[in-house]
């Protein structure tokens, strides 16, 4: 029991807010999981309700259900930590019956980065073959159909080393870019466009040696781990600087630095807490810049464009809004249609696995219906895994808010490429 | 790309917003959405979804005055004259009216039926008869009159609906007008999902959604109807395709079919609230779900902004003015100690307590008596619904609406919506007359994208 009980002071802290429930039971019709499948009683059986009855591991596995999006916590109106009971007491179920291989190796993230990255046209062929496939189905349980990442050769660092530099001499303050490994490694191509966006805009971007957030360990129940992971990246960020912001266009990543760490595994750290505040999403760096009247939207050239939209469950947990919404209705000509559903199912790595496969597809249909009926030619989504899973299911292309803006402010001819 | 985008209009996304609501229940919802439209940048922040998903979907004006209120927009003046301590004393029936209208509009004659003037009486989940003004459609065959013939249908696999309950109570109770109904109580057998028991209205109501399903269920109840009678159910019948599913089911029993609400969750308050909530989406007020605002800061009489607690970091929002509309106790914005002190938790406003009691005495030991004292504490407020204190205004650009207001007994009244749409329309429209807003940057309607 040792892994739990050394990193969980959040716990009881979410233990604190469950008096706060009124059984009004709003937190059970926002539930994406529960509309999905009968088999999960919902949030309010599964939080504030089975917590009292709960000491050490929970023996009602309709737990294991949960996919750990937050939209309850999100939506209830009494403050309860909903969402952080749920996923605490999973961690400590898994603790006491033990964690799958599968759910060992997906969080492996910056690993998985490092080593396909040298091999990506064979492991991108390889992740294709759909015999393959259906071994990794049987032996690790991934399901045959989820959508993999596609590996580069060329990862986020090789292009800082080789890339010719824009002659812009910085205007405004100097940020860190924080990559997420999804964004050093698989889509390298929005890390990029981040960096040309801010640096377009006059600010001067520094890409300091980081490391995984761990937040696919966290949401898999890997608490300590997770830990790990979250005060090392602190402490390769801290080694550049502590005090100018940090900002990542890894939606669900810097969440996990902002509040997750904090909230759900109890990290209570002076290093996570000086990381913390300065951590921004990247829409939301560039909304508050707007607001301080530090960018000027003139600069963006007309982009005749609807686009479909969803903010990932992730991203809605952070509280502030829809800034995506809002900095791509900057761009004069765009109009952006939000999916106004909870969650695409993919929630980090739910919806990869073999056993919940079809749930995650059924909570995210909507999401795809909503793609598919709006686009015209491309959606938006904020974050890596739910862009994947979207583009999958969906059939349409899934970018980053940072795409439009790219476009827009001529750095790229072509908005898809 | 193609040409069928809506021109944009940013406006919005403006430097500030000119007004900060707190709260999106009925009241939050509804100032938010006649600012935004008359061309305000709005921000919305909202603790968690609001109250209107928890009530019944359909809209109270003045039910008891105490006596049973029969026409209720008429009855606002007579009953302010007689409590000028109650918020209809300030809100007036006149804003009451433009709430109401403005409300039709938002949500529409199916969510939103009938003209307020006149109060219908429906049944409950246990059969009671109550008052209320605005009816959604799926209601509206419920009206009961003298000489009505009743069938109460319930499903076995739902929780919370008794038809043998509503029947015999419906049929022993005498109606306003001194008639009498006749109803009697059916009970089948329906699986919204395979092998699930025990399930809430919502998850029957999501799969009416489907059309095959909905039909099958309709198909089995016909028989149970006979000639003449008024089919009552539990509102059940369809969340996102409720018009479709009510037309249908309809059509197929072939008898004036009503939905009864019963306990949260509610489908017919959830109907309502999303509506309202993609209207103010959808018209671009910034609507911020998930944060508490946790101070704020003030000066030469003014609030100057608000600080909320965003994942990671603290946020303020300067506005030229802010609608207090975050409900009362039962929301957490007013809050009680054990000392028996009342407070407002999200700006810390002065509350007043009802005339000629203190804080010894703000809950009486008599259950069943007169109103608790308690629940008529709240913030006080002048003719534009400005908050006061000792007749003189807390912040010159501070106003309330809804369940903050001190005066009332909502539930008891039935006033809730009432005093929510009135107070709201009235704040909005003072705040608007003071905003250096133009009409001309107003944003269109994106309603119909989506």
């Amino acid at each position: 029991m040792g892994v739990i009980e050394e990193t969980f002071a959040g716990h009881e802290v979410s233990r604190a807010s469950l008096d706060n429930c009124v059984k009004c039971t709003i937190c059970e019709t926002v539930c994406p999981v529960a509309k999905a499948n009968p088999l999960f009683t919902g949030p309010k059986y599964n939080g504030p309700q089975a917590e009292r009855y709960r000491d050490g591991a929970s023996v009602d596995h309709s737990l294991e259900w949960c996919d750990f999006c937050g939209i309850c916590t999100l939506n209830c109106p009494q403050g309860v930590k909903i969402g952080e009971l749920n996923e605490q007491a999973a961690a400590k179920m898994k603790a006491q019956n033990g964690v799958p291989l599968r759910d060992r190796i997906i969080p492996e993230t910056n690993l998985e980065g490092m080593l396909l990255s040298p091999l990506a046209p064979v492991a991108n062929w390889g992740l294709g073959i759909r015999p393959l496939r259906v071994v990794i189905e049987k032996v690790i349980k991934i399901h045959r159909d989820a959508p993999m990442p596609t590996a580069h050769t060329e990862t986020l660092a090789k292009w800082l080393k080789h890339r010719t530099r824009t002659d812009i001499k910085p205007t405004k303050g100097p940020v860190v870019f924080f990559q997420g490994c999804a964004g050093g490694y698989f889509e390298t191509e929005t890390s990029k466009k981040s960096i040309e966006v801010l640096e377009h805009l006059g600010y001067e971007v520094f890409v300091p040696k980081q490391s995984c957030c761990g937040l696919a360990k966290q949401s898999n129940g890997l608490f300590k781990g997770a830990t790990k992971d979250i005060l090392n990246l602190c402490d390769n960020l801290l080694k550049f600087d502590n005090e100018i912001p940090v900002v990542s266009s890894s939606g669900s990543c810097i969440g996990m630095v902002k509040h997750e760490a904090h909230e759900i595994i109890g990290v209570d750290d002076p290093r996570l807490a000086n990381v913390s505040v300065r951590s921004r999403d990247f829409c939301e760096f560039l909304m508050e810049e707007y607001r301080a009247g530090r960018l000027d939207p003139s600069e963006f050239r007309e982009l005749d464009l609807t686009v479909p939209y969803h903010q990932p469950c992730q991203v809605k947990s952070q509280g502030m809004g829809f800034p995506a919404v809002q900095l791509m209705e900057l761009i004069p000509g765009v109009k952006v249609v939000e999916s106004n559903e909870p969650c695409c199912g993919m929630a980090g790595t739910y919806g990869l696995k073999a056993e919940r496969y079809e749930t995650a597809q059924k909570i995210g249909e909507k999401v795809f219906e909503h793609m598919q009926n709006y686009n015209e030619g491309v959606g938006v989504c904020d974050t890596e895994t739910c862009r994947w899973q979207i583009a999958k299911s969906s059939g349409v292309k899934i970018v980053h808010p940072v795409w439009l803006l790219h476009h827009a402010l001529g750095l790229s001819d072509n908005l898809l490429s | 790309m193609t040409a069928t985008a809506i021109p944009t209009t940013a406006t919005w996304a403006g430097a500030q917003p000119h007004v900060v609501v707190i709260g999106a229940g009925i009241a939050g919802l509804t100032a938010a959405l006649r600012l935004r439209q008359a061309g305000a940048r709005v921000t919305q922040i909202t603790k968690g979804i609001g109250g209107i998903q928890l009530g019944q979907g359909s809209i109270d004006i003045l039910g008891y005055a105490p006596d049973r209120v029969e026409r209720p927009l008429d009855a606002i003046a007579g009953f302010a004259a007689a409590n000028p301590a109650h918020p209809y004393a300030k809100i007036g029936a006149d804003a009451v009216r433009a709430g109401v209208s403005f409300l039709k509009d938002a949500a529409g004659e199916d969510l939103a039926g009938g003209d307020a003037e006149q109060n219908v009486n429906l049944p409950t989940a246990v059969g009671a008869v109550r008052p209320t003004a605005l009816v959604p459609a799926s209601m509206a065959a419920g009206a009961l009159h003298d000489g009505m013939k009743l069938v109460i249908i319930g499903v076995a696999q739902l929780k919370d609906f008794h038809p043998m309950l509503i029947a015999q109570n419906l049929s022993r109770t005498t109606l306003p007008d001194g008639g009498h109904v006749t109803a009697r109580a059916v009970m089948t057998d329906f699986e919204p999902r395979r092998n699930e028991y025990d399930a809430t209205g919502l998850t029957f109501a999501r799969s009416l959604d489907d059309p095959r399903t909905r039909r099958t269920f309709a198909e089995g109840l016909k028989g149970f109807v006979n000639e003449g009678e008024t089919v009552g159910l539990p509102a059940i019948l369809g969340e996102e395709d409720h018009e479709a599913a009510f037309a249908e089911i309809s059509q197929i029993i072939g008898a004036p079919v009503f939905e009864i609400p019963a306990l949260p969750p509610c489908v017919p308050g959830m109907r309502l609230n999303e509506k309202l909530v993609k209207a103010v989406k959808d018209a671009r007020v910034e609507f911020i779900l998930g944060t508490k605002v946790t101070g704020h800061t003030g000066a030469d009489g003014r609030l100057v902004s608000v600080t909320t607690s965003v994942a990671g970091h603290r946020r303020e929002i300067t506005a030229d003015a802010f609608v207090l509309a975050a409900g009362g106790f039962e929301s957490g914005a007013l809050k009680l100690d054990s000392h028996g002190h009342v407070s407002d938790t999200v700006l810390g406003l002065p509350v007043k307590l009802p005339e000629g009691i203190d804080e010894d005495h703000l809950v009486t030991d008599t259950y069943w008596g007169a109103p608790q004292p308690l629940f008529q504490v709240g913030v006080e407020v002048d003719d534009s619904m400005k908050v006061v204190s000792d007749g003189a205004p807390v912040y010159d650009n501070v106003y309330a609406a809804g369940g903050v207001i001190a005066g009332a007994t909502r539930w008891q009244e039935k006033s809730g919506e009432g005093i929510a749409l009135g107070s709201a329309v009235k704040a909005a429209d003072a705040i608007l007359a003071a905003l250096p807003v133009v009409a001309a940057t107003a944003a269109a309607p994106f309603a119909e994208r989506n």
